[in-house]
């Protein structure tokens, strides 16, 4: 099996199939690999590559041949959908990734509901859907993965999220209904994304941690809608990773509703025990960012042996990636898991 | 016989915890309209239901979304009693600016903190989210802060508040501000690393980590 292309391996893995080795990848969106080290050395640059297609594809292979990660990941941020759905967004620096500058709307009975096919036009959607098509032409071989900011995230980019928290509990007809406009949205975006090449679609939801929900509202709102978008991209024949974070503690027991293919971790949990007593889910995860940022090769080559050894399936960082992390430590990471 | 004041502040103290806005506005009015003194009220029925909404948050039996309701409902008590307020309270408030540094616009996390420390008599001053590190020093200069607390919810943002300690350091102002950290990816371990005075892990704990910098109460 050592003619595996990267590709094939990570669909397996997330098959549920037999591999030589686990994967090591860093999804992008709000894991997005575009460190400054990278940038530096090809001049390929941010923030310009969030609105050009091949300057895109070209940062995405850049990250791709430089750090190791077998995958391509876009967007480079999270908020390419709270921009479609008519929020204000910074794009930020080099070093600094793009960021809402204002939610639209300042309440979830405020919010407009718009026209999903004509949102879809939009000039930025349009660069992340070219930028999957050149890189999935170009290198059949590597995973292309498309990145979403989850539902409840989102609804929490459009809507102020202070009352927003509060409305779901206050007002959740109109919670439930922003919430489903944006699943919807989700939907549409990643049927884009597929048809036009992308490999898989991965999600990552900040504002739906077990530690700002709690259980009741993360079962309510986020395995709710979590699981519409996903039955929605599987309907399209494409596999999907969720990346939950926080600790998880009050959430755990309800983990193995979401219905993904990978669930990946913050750095606070322990796969190897989530594995023991869930072994029906996939695991990924969850190198400390903090270790990538402030760590030593050696270090980081060390924990990375740690996660290949507990079994999980596929390994990446535990969260977002600081952009002043060192190539030498990402590198340190990927190529463990290569020569393991 | 009429109700007791004790028991008006126990109902009030359990109105907040309850979530229950216009039941806190009604008891509060009735604080007023009975005559019993506003500031212990706020003391016995308004702060003391927070206090008791902090801990059922970190019991996990309350979360975000709860403890801003409970907030809600003690702010809109406080809109009432604060005018009746007869004594002047002894002493300064201290002083506390706090934000989102530079890059993040999280704000949850702070806005809670930010909650805690005004029940608990703080006088906060809040730059709000993406605030650039010269901006904390510069406030906390000019309203002769004696914290300085900053936020992020992002690893890659954790920079900006290891600048904030650099500015102080290069002003030679350091010994002037107690500094304090917290958020998702932030540990102890982090604020020790970048000189930081203190971390902690929630709001709650973010209201004794105050105290205890300041030498004491608020």
């Amino acid at each position: 099996m050592s003619t595996l292309s990267p590709k094939e391996r990570l669909l397996r893995v997330l098959n549920k199939q037999k591999t030589d080795r686990p994967p090591v990848i860093c999804t992008g969106g709000m894991m997005n690999a575009a460190i400054v080290d990278v940038m530096n050395k090809t001049g390929h640059t941010l923030p310009q590559a969030h609105h050009d297609d091949t300057l895109m594809a070209e940062l995405s292979n850049d990250v791709h041949q430089q750090t190791g990660f077998e995958n391509f990941g876009i967007p480079f941020c999270m908020t390419v959908e709270a921009e479609v759905l008519g929020s204000e967004i910074n794009f930020g620096t080099l070093a600094c990734e793009p960021k809402i500058e204002k939610e639209i709307f300042p309440s979830a009975s405020k919010v407009e509901f718009k026209d999903i096919n004509n949102m879809l036009k939009g000039a930025r959607v349009n660069t992340i859907v070219q930028s999957g098509y050149r890189l999935s032409k170009k290198y059949p071989d590597v995973p292309v993965i498309g990145n979403l900011t989850g539902p409840i995230s989102t609804a929490a980019s459009i809507v102020d999220p202070i009352p927003f928290l509060k409305e779901l509990r206050k007002d959740k007809e109109n919670a439930h209904k922003v919430i489903d406009y944006v699943s919807d949205f989700l939907i549409e975006y990643s049927r884009l994304m597929i048809e036009n090449g992308v490999t898989l679609i991965s999600i990552g939801d900040p504002t739906a941690t077990g530690e700002i929900l709690g259980p009741k509202m993360f079962e309510e709102y986020a395995v709710r809608y979590l699981n519409k978008v996903i039955d929605g991209i599987h309907s399209m024949g494409a596999p999907v990773i969720v990346h939950i974070c926080g600790n998880m503690n009050s959430v755990k027991h309800l983990v193995p509703q979401i219905k993904s293919n990978a669930l990946s971790t913050d750095a606070l949990v322990n796969l190897r025990l989530l594995k023991e007593e869930f072994p029906q889910i996939t695991t990924m995860g969850n190198l400390s960012t903090f270790l990538l940022e402030f760590g030593t090769p050696d270090k980081v080559a060390g924990q990375t042996e740690r996660l290949i050894r507990d079994g999980i399936d596929i390994i990446s960082p535990a969260c977002g990636l600081s952009t002043s992390s060192s190539l030498d430590n990402i590198t340190a990471m990927t190529s463990t898991v290569k020569e393991n | 016989m009429p109700e007791g004041k004790d028991e008006l502040f126990k109902k009030l103290s359990d109105s907040v915890v309850y979530m229950d806005e216009s039941l806190t506005v009604q008891l509060s009015n009735e604080v007023i309209d009975k005559g019993y003194d506003a500031y212990e009220a706020i003391e016995k029925g308004l702060s003391d239901g927070m206090e008791r909404a902090g801990k059922l948050f970190e019991e996990e039996e309350y979360f975000i979304p709860e403890l801003l309701m409970c907030s809600d409902a003690m702010y809109a008590g406080l809109d009432i009693l604060k005018p009746h307020i007869k004594t002047k309270e002894s002493g300064e408030k201290h002083r506390v600016v706090i934000g989102v540094v530079e890059g993040d616009t999280h704000d949850i996390g702070k806005n809670l903190v930010k909650i805690m420390l005004e029940t608990s008599g703080f006088d906060v001053i809040d730059l709000g989210r993406d605030i650039p590190p010269q901006k904390f020093v510069e406030t906390a200069k000019e309203v002769e802060a004696k914290i300085i607390a900053l936020s992020t919810l992002m690893t890659t943002t954790m920079e900006g508040m290891s600048e904030v300690i650099r500015i102080l350091n290069t002003l030679g102002i350091r010994e002037s501000f107690k500094v304090m950290v917290g958020g998702g990816p932030i540990s102890q371990s982090f604020a020790d690393k970048i000189g930081a005075d203190g971390y902690s892990i929630n709001a709650a704990e973010a209201v004794r980590l105050a105290r205890r910098l300041v030498g004491g109460a608020a």
